[in-house]
C-alpha cells in the first residue's frame, strides 16, 4: 500500500537539506550586498527622530523600578516591551522601509 | 526554565564607573581562559564604516546561522566563544543558544551577540559585561593607528572646579542696624514683578537696550550683581589706587598712558550701577547713558549712532567684562571653565569637535569655550554633525575625505542661541536679511547634543570609560533649560527694530525700548527669533511660577 512507501514526515531540526524559503533568499541578497545593514542604519534613525526608542527606554526604566535593578534580564526586557514596540511603530516608517525594500528587488531581479 | 542568578547588591567602582559584577559563569570563563578568546575576537570585529557599529563575523561577508535551525533571519544570533558555534535565542521561543550551553560541557555559557558585540550569557539568560572585551571593542571602533589619542587626550584648559567649604554666617547686632538702616522695604502691592523697566532709546540703542533686557533677567548674572559681587564703589576705589602715580594721586581720567584711561572703563561697573537702578523699584524707563559711552570706548569701531547688530553687542559686552579681568594676575585668563569673570561663568560652555578620517578612521578631538550657539537657518551652510568637508587626511593617502562631529563637552549655566538671519557676503558685496520663521521650545533638554550621549550612540552599550569621563552627574541633572528671554528683530536689515520678550513668573513682557506691557505667550511663539536665552532649569525657580500663591 502507498503508506508504507510514503516518505517520513521531515523533522523541522533536520530539515538543513530543504529548499531555501524565497524569504530566506532575499533576506542573504539583502546581507551580502550590505542593503540591510543600510535599512538597519535608517530604521534606527527613524525610530529615533520620532521618540519611538525614548518611549522604550522609558518603559524599561518603568519595568526596572518596578522589579528592582538584580531580578532583570534582557529577556524580561524585550519580553516586557515587544507589543507595545510593535504596536508604536509609526506607518510611515513602515512605508518607508517597504518602500526601500520593494525598490531594492526590483533593481536586484534585473 | 532558567534560574534567576541573584547579583550582588554591591558594584565595583573602578575609575570612579561603576560597573556590574561578572555572573558566576562570566567569571570561571575568565579565570579557566584569561582574556585569550576576547583578543582572538578581536580578529572577527567588523566595523563599516569607520566608526561605525561593532559586528562579529569570521569573514567579511559571512551571513551567520544558527547551527540548530539554520535561520539567519533571526533578531539574535549568538557565537559561542568556547566554540564558535552560532545559535539562535528568540524567546518566547526555543532557544538554541540556551539549548548548546546546557548541551556542552561546561564552560560554553558564554557567547557573543554577532550583530551587536555584547557578550551574553546563556545560562543565566542575561547580558554581562566584561572591561576587556569592551575595551577591546572601543578600540577597534575608534582608529587602528593613535587610538591613545583618544583615550588619553584631556583637554588642557579642563580641570576640577575649585570648591570653597561652605561656613555658616549669621548677622551680629551692627550687621542687622546695618542692613536695616540701608535698605528700605519693597513696594508689596504691585503687579508687575521686580526689575521690569523700561530703557530710553539714545538714537538707535534697540540693538543695546534688547540685549541689556536679556541680561538684566538672566538669572545669576542677576543675582550676581544683586548680591553686591562686583560693587563699583570699591571696584573704582582698587582702579584708582592701583593705576595712580607714586605720588599715589587719583587719575583724574586724562590719558596717561594706555593703561591709565582703561583704569576708570569697567563694564562690570556700570552693569552694577544699572542693576541698582533697575531693580530699584523706579518705574519710570532708565537712559543707560554712561553705559553705552562706556561701551563705546571699548568697542571703539562700533562708536556711531547706526544701527548695531544685537549678536555683535552681546559678545562686545561679554569681552568687556572680562577685559576688565586681566589687570588681576591672581585670576585664571582661559575661558573655558569660566572661572576668570562672572560672564564666562554664565554663557562659558566647551564644545568638542571630532573629526575622523573616513578611509582609516583616525580621528583628532579638539575642545573650545564658545559663549553663544550660532545656528544657520539655511541648509546649504553645512551644520548639523556628520557634514563631510573637502578636507581630507594626507598621512593615510585617504581619499575618503573627512567627516566632523560636534557636541557638547560642557554646558553653560546660560545658553545663547543666535540665529544667523544677517548674511554679509563679501564675495557678492550684499547683505541680506533671511526672515525665515523658526519654531522656538520654551522648555529644552540638551541631552542628546552632549558629547556622552553622542559617544554612547557610536559605540553603544559599553562600559569602557571614554576621556577618563566620570559619570558626570552634573552634566545629567543640568541638561534641561528654560527660556527665559527672546530678543526679536522685525523689518529689513538696515532698517529695522530689536525688541526683548522677557519670561517672568511665567508671563511674558515685551520690552520696547521705553515700553514695557505683558503679553500673551502666543505673541512670543509667532515672533521672529533672533536671539534665544536659555537658563538652567534648577536655576529657574519653579517657585517663582506661582506669583498668586507667594
Amino acid at each position: 500500500r502507498n503508506s508504507v512507501n510514503r516518505p517520513p514526515t521531515p523533522d523541522a531540526a533536520e530539515d538543513l537539506g530543504k529548499e531555501p524559503m524565497f524569504q530566506e533568499i532575499i533576506n542573504i541578497k539583502l546581507i551580502e550586498s550590505g542593503e540591510k545593514e543600510r535599512l538597519m542604519e535608517l530604521l534606527r534613525e527613524r525610530l529615533i527622530e520620532c521618540g519611538w526608542k525614548d518611549e522604550m527606554k522609558a518603559l524599561c526604566r518603568a519595568f526596572i523600578k518596578k522589579k528592582g535593578r538584580n531580578d532583570v534580564t534582557v529577556d524580561d526586557l524585550v519580553r516586557v516591551i515587544t507589543p507595545k514596540g510593535r504596536a508604536s511603530i509609526p506607518d510611515y516608517i513602515k512605508a518607508e522601509l517597504l518602500q526601500r525594500i520593494r525598490a531594492y528587488l526590483v533593481q536586484a531581479a534585473v | 526554565m532558567s534560574s534567576k542568578i541573584n547579583h550582588h547588591h554591591h558594584h565595583h567602582r573602578f575609575n570612579t564607573q561603576i560597573f556590574p559584577p561578572p555572573c558566576p559563569h562570566l567569571a570561571e570563563f575568565r579565570a579557566r581562559n584569561g582574556s585569550k578568546p576576547f583578543r582572538a575576537l578581536q580578529d572577527c570585529l567588523r566595523v563599516k564604516p569607520p566608526g561605525g557599529r561593532a559586528a562579529i563575523r569570521r569573514d567579511p561577508s559571512e551571513v551567520p546561522r544558527c547551527g540548530a535551525c539554520g535561520e539567519s533571519a533571526r533578531p539574535r544570533l549568538y557565537a559561542c566563544l568556547a566554540c564558535a558555534a552560532i545559535s539562535c535565542h528568540a524567546p518566547p521561543g526555543p532557544s538554541h543558544a540556551a539549548a548548546h550551553a546546557t548541551s556542552m560541557p561546561p564552560g560554553h555559557e558564554i557567547a557573543v551577540d554577532v550583530d551587536r558585540a555584547e557578550i551574553f550569557c546563556c545560562a543565566c539568560r542575561d547580558q554581562v559585561y566584561d572591561r576587556d572585551f569592551d575595551a577591546a571593542v572601543v578600540l577597534s571602533q575608534t582608529a587602528t593607528l593613535k587610538s591613545a589619542t583618544i583615550q588619553s587626550a584631556k583637554p588642557e584648559n579642563l580641570r576640577k572646579r575649585r570648591r570653597v567649604d561652605y561656613r555658616p554666617w549669621s548677622p551680629d547686632i551692627r550687621d542687622r542696624v546695618l542692613m536695616e538702616t540701608g535698605s528700605s522695604p519693597l513696594e508689596n502691592g504691585s503687579d508687575l514683578p521686580r526689575g521690569l523697566r523700561g530703557l530710553n532709546n539714545l538714537g538707535n540703542t534697540c540693538f543695546m537696550n534688547s540685549v541689556l533686557q536679556a541680561l538684566l533677567h538672566t538669572p545669576p548674572l542677576r543675582n550676581y550683581f544683586l548680591s553686591d559681587r562686583h560693587n563699583r564703589y570699591y571696584c573704582k576705589k582698587k582702579n584708582g589706587v592701583s593705576n595712580s602715580n607714586a605720588g599715589g594721586k587719583r587719575n583724574v581720567g586724562t590719558a596717561d598712558g594706555h593703561g591709565n584711561k582703561n583704569a576708570r572703563l569697567c563694564l562690570a561697573c556700570d552693569m552694577d550701577a544699572m542693576f541698582s537702578a533697575v531693580f530699584s523699584g523706579d518705574r519710570t524707563p532708565y537712559s543707560p547713558a554712561k553705559f553705552l559711552y562706556s561701551w563705546w570706548q571699548h568697542a571703539s569701531n562700533l562708536a556711531s549712532y547706526e544701527q548695531q547688530d544685537a549678536h555683535e553687542f552681546f559678545i562686545s559686552m561679554l569681552d568687556g567684562i572680562h577685559e576688565n579681568v586681566e589687570k588681576d594676575r591672581h585670576k585664571p585668563h582661559s575661558q573655558g571653565h569660566g572661572d576668570c569673570c562672572i560672564a564666562h561663568r554664565v554663557f562659558s560652555g566647551i564644545l568638542r569637535s571630532d573629526v575622523m578620517c573616513m578611509a582609516c578612521g583616525f580621528t583628532s578631538t579638539t575642545y573650545d569655550p564658545c559663549v553663544d550657539i550660532s545656528l544657520d537657518l539655511e541648509p546649504h551652510q553645512g551644520g548639523s554633525s556628520k557634514s563631510v568637508s573637502t578636507k581630507t587626511h594626507h598621512s593615510c593617502n585617504g581619499e575618503a575625505g573627512v567627516s566632523q562631529t560636534m557636541s557638547i563637552r560642557k554646558l553653560p549655566l546660560v545658553s545663547c542661541f543666535h540665529i544667523k538671519r544677517f548674511e554679509h557676503s563679501s564675495i557678492r558685496k550684499m547683505s541680506r536679511k533671511v526672515d525665515r520663521y523658526l519654531q522656538f521650545p520654551f522648555s529644552l533638554d540638551m541631552t542628546p547634543y552632549l558629547s556622552s550621549s553622542i559617544l554612547r550612540n557610536r559605540f553603544g552599550n559599553r562600559i569602557f570609560p571614554f576621556d577618563g569621563d566620570e559619570p558626570d552627574a552634573s552634566n545629567e541633572m543640568s541638561s534641561e533649560f528654560e527660556l527665559f528671554a527672546v530678543v526679536t528683530h522685525t523689518g529689513k536689515l538696515d532698517a529695522g527694530h530689536y525688541v526683548t520678550y522677557l519670561r517672568l513668573s511665567n508671563q511674558w513682557y515685551k520690552c520696547d525700548d521705553a515700553w514695557v506691557t505683558q503679553v500673551n505667550e502666543n505673541i512670543v511663539r509667532a515672533a521672529q527669533g533672533y536671539m534665544m536665552f536659555y537658563v538652567q532649569k534648577m536655576l529657574y525657580y519653579k517657585a517663582s511660577e506661582n506669583r498668586a500663591v507667594s
